[in-house]
């Protein structure tokens, strides 16, 4: 279990319960999701009517980067206007479903992953970025490209939580990802950074094609004029950069990331009680203790 | 602090007052005679100012009777959890003893003239110095500890997650947890299969059954489910299904601690540390469990804060959708009945008087095999358990006279249903209903129809543990009788609970105005209390609790854990409580 899913388990459980033809019945649930998420399942008006809505705090900038676009290509003929106090709805009728049981099946991973999309847009954007300027920039050799080209994009931020935010960049020769990360307490930022210096070391080691990683506690060239970018940060704020040539991840999946820094602090907890592990047996059963050790 | 009174059964010739002071000050308590006094006011103001308290047992008429109708048992205990603010416990003891007393006093009702009385008033005094390490009065006994006080079940085995705000829990599942490696030894699983052969450790990666965790090299721990997904990965191989809890107690608390993890990160998918959590607890659960459990959520959760309630405090809240009740009042005897045990727990101004807790060994379980033994004795077609089960949820319903509604099936054969039974493969079976219609609840008013062992109904078991509270709360006990749970659904429970305490209580009114000589009682409002939300009654208490804008302030925060230690966790204001909402 290593790894988190994408979807939402809940959507996806009520959905496929609705979807399996038991009775309708009344819904109301408000539930959460990563990063101050929140989706209410609902059915306002009859009970074969279920409406999926969905409030994330960094819409308005998400829909800067054409994450409306995107949403209507995914979800297209469900898209309703958005329920009171939230960002994004989709409406689905119980009884206007696909006939296939594959489509709706289909159907429902593709509404439990409504907060991955609406987070893919300035990923998307930033790839079509890429090509372009890829393109671009392969009429020229690298001394003589003009200003736009050889800089790259604009840097697109996604300030998903209070303090911590994604920055998204494309240039003509790789995308580049950064996030910002806080940790607050000492022992968590000994964990934090010696969690992440894994994933820098990943590539050295054994993946060669994992996407570049470097750490680093000041923020690095790329975000350099960006508004809201504090200069220098005491070591609390942490600035994680993946560049990646390659669409082989259009679609980072944030929550990896964080389950995974959760979990991996367990892991390295384990190194402890070994160090104290000081007695030892002989075969006769004797027992003596390391000296000094 | 442990306070025991021990009642010695003997016969004793005069009143005698007893009165046992234990303060800070000394370190073994006084023994006084002082005058017959009931200081009610007092009990009454401050005997809940603590934590938990066992209240005695005492007199069931006024006081200043000499003619009583009691309930004693043989030993009747005091008892208080360290509480910082109570220093002081003074306890009296009236015994009256008739010289002629040949049996000694034990749990049932006897005659005025020749009895056995023990009184016991509690009273807590306003702090003053701090806490004192209380002396012991009497000997403590360990049978009372465990045997009466009942263990409670957390909900039989399942984990109910959710978020404040909504009617129903989001996730309903099995607190079961499967891990690689076969199942612990930790007693039956209850899959009944046997365990996948134990592979040498450096093939398994160390991954044992007891390994400890440095030894494991790899991510074994992290290699596990929860709930649904446990149950049908211990079905495959490789992996062994554990229960983390077992009777309501963490019984292994590695797993709970993953369990809990993949509850908040993979189903509820929140970031602790951005939440408040409210954890429910039985009745009388160890304070140590709770410092257990804050350990996890602060350290390896790092929650924001956290709030641990009584299930049964809960489940009184939840009532308060309810049209019958007006004032909110967390006083109340909860009525809770699962899958596997049946409890009866007083709760008084949100504190539950732990020393009444009643009982039952019937329960949803039993009922539904007391139906599957109905279908078998007819020879029924299909009598799994899974039928058996669904008949009981569809068709079951209480009713006011089994005599009579055993005439009225055989005058109206509609009452005689078909229950069509689908099995895979597409054959269909069709089972009869028929008495066990509302035979089946019956048990829990009529039990020796179903059990051997235990005999007393639910009505006498409710009545019993309200008479053996305090006597100051026994009205708002009977005014405000609780269902929770699902085996309290079914159609008319409330109303013949109520119907059959209320002529209990009627009758023994009766009786003590006919030995009192003339005087009239003004009556007590019997009230069963049905609510919508009875499945999950502690589940939707906590929901309604918990959206409210003061719970954040009622919740000890990660900062308080830090500055106070785990200790901390022994104590929380009472939410919704007088004060609250």
């Amino acid at each position: 279990m290593l790894l988190l899913d994408y979807q939402n388990v809940l959507i996806q459980s009520v959905l496929t319960e609705r979807f399996s033809g038991a009775p309708p019945a009344h819904i109301d649930q408000t539930v959460s999701d990563f990063d101050g998420v929140t989706f209410h399942i609902s059915t306002p008006e009859t009970k074969t009517q279920i409406l999926v809505s969905l409030q994330i705090r960094c819409f308005k900038e998400l829909v800067q980067y054409g994450a409306e676009d995107v949403l209507h290509r995914e979800y297209g003929q469900y898209v309703v206007p958005a329920e009171t106090g939230y960002d994004f709805s989709v409406l689905v009728d119980l009884e206007n479903l696909p006939a296939d049981k594959e489509e709706r099946d289909e159907l429902i991973k593709k509404i439990s992953l409504l907060k991955r999309n609406a987070m893919a847009a300035p990923f998307e954007h930033a790839y079509a970025e890429y090509y372009k300027l890829k393109e671009a920039a392969s009429k020229y050799t690298s001394e003589e490209a003009p200003q736009g080209v050889r800089e790259g994009g604009e840097v697109m931020a996604i300030h998903y939580r209070d303090e911590e935010a994604i920055y998204v960049k494309a240039s003509h020769d790789r995308v580049t990802v950064i996030f910002s990360t806080i940790f607050r307490e000492e022992t968590d930022r000994v964990f934090g950074k010696v969690f992440i210096q894994e994933f820098v070391d990943a590539r050295r080691r054994a993946i060669q094609n994992a996407p570049q990683v470097l750490f680093r506690n000041d923020p690095p060239l790329e975000l350099q004029g960006v508004p809201g970018v504090k200069e220098t940060t005491g070591g609390e704020i942490g600035y994680v950069t993946f560049a990646n040539a390659r669409r082989n991840f259009p679609h980072p999946d944030f929550q990896g990331l964080f389950s995974l820094s959760h979990q991996s602090i367990k892991v390295l907890r384990r190194a402890r009680p070994e160090n104290e592990e000081k007695e030892r047996k002989t075969a006769s059963g004797r027992t003596f203790k390391v000296q000094g050790a | 602090m442990d306070l025991w009174l021990r009642d010695e059964g003997l016969p004793v010739e005069t009143l005698r007052v007893y009165m046992a002071s234990a303060f800070p000050t000394s370190s073994s308590p006084t023994f006084e005679p002082a005058e017959q006094r009931t200081n009610r006011s007092l009990l009454h103001r401050q005997a809940f100012s603590g934590h938990l308290l066992y209240l005695p047992t005492y007199v069931s008429a006024p006081p200043f009777t000499r003619s009583l109708t009691v309930a004693v048992p043989a030993t009747t205990g005091v008892k208080t959890h360290d509480q910082p603010n109570i220093t002081t416990v003074v306890v009296v003891v009236v015994v009256v003893v008739s010289p002629h007393l040949t049996r000694p006093p034990s749990p049932c009702t006897y005659n005025s003239d020749r009895l056995g009385v023990a009184v016991l008033l509690l009273g807590l005094l306003p702090p003053s110095p701090p806490l004192s390490p209380s002396p012991r009065h009497g000997q403590p006994d360990p049978r009372r500890c465990h045997g009466q006080l009942s263990v409670h079940y957390s909900g039989t085995g399942f984990s109910k997650l959710g978020f404040a705000g909504n009617d129903s829990p989001s996730f309903v599942f099995p607190t079961a947890i499967a891990t690689k490696g076969p199942t612990g030894g930790s007693g039956g699983t209850g899959s009944g299969r046997p365990s996948v052969a134990n592979k040498p450790s450096f093939l398994t990666g160390g991954a044992g059954p007891s390994g400890h965790l440095s030894m494991k090299r790899g991510t074994e721990d992290l290699d596990f489910f929860i709930g649904d997904e446990a149950i049908a990965a211990s079905n495959g191989p490789g992996y062994g299904l554990h229960y983390p809890i077992r009777h309501g107690q963490v019984d292994n608390w590695d797993h709970m601690e993953r369990f809990w993890s993949n509850s908040i990160f993979k189903y509820l998918r929140v970031e602790p540390e951005d939440h408040h959590f409210l954890l429910t607890e039985p009745p009388l659960n160890p304070p140590e469990n709770r410092e257990n459990t804050a350990e996890i959520f602060f350290e390896s959760f790092n929650c924001a804060g956290l709030y641990i309630a009584v299930q049964a405090v809960l489940a009184l809240a939840a009532s308060w959708t309810s049209t019958k009740v007006t004032d909110r009042s967390l006083t109340g005897t909860v009525i809770d009945s699962g899958d596997g045990v049946t409890h009866v727990i007083p709760v008084a101004e949100g504190y539950v008087i732990g020393s009444s807790i009643k009982s039952i060994p019937i329960a949803g379980r039993d009922i539904t095999y007391f139906v599957q033994s109905l279908l078998r004795d007819r020879g029924e077609p299909d009598s799994s358990l899974k039928t058996a089960q669904e008949i009981k949820e569809e068709y079951c319903y209480v009713s006011p006279d089994i005599v009579k509604e055993f005439t009225r099936f055989d005058r109206d054969r509609s009452r005689f249903l078909k229950h069509v039974v689908s099995h895979p493969g597409g054959r269909q079976v069709t089972v009869d209903v028929g008495y066990e219609r509302f035979l089946a609840p019956e048990i829990f008013f009529n039990p020796e129809i179903y059990s051997s062992d235990f005999l007393t109904p639910l009505p006498v078991v409710v009545d019993g543990v309200i008479q053996q509270s305090p006597i100051d709360v026994r009205r708002g006990l009977y005014k405000n009788i609780v269902l929770s749970g699902g085996s309290t659904l079914y159609k008319d429970f409330g109303r013949r609970l109520q119907r059959d305490i209320k002529h209990l209580v009627d009758d023994r009114i009766r009786a003590s105005e006919v030995r009192s000589g003339g005087a009239r009682s003004g009556g007590l409002e019997v009230q069963v209390i049905t609510h919508k939300r009875q499945r999950h009654g502690p589940w939707f208490g906590g929901s309604l609790l918990g959206q409210t804008p003061e719970f954040k302030s009622y919740c000890h925060t990660k900062a308080e854990y830090q500055e106070y230690g785990p200790s901390i966790v022994r104590r929380f204001a009472l939410l919704g409580g007088p004060g609250g909402s």
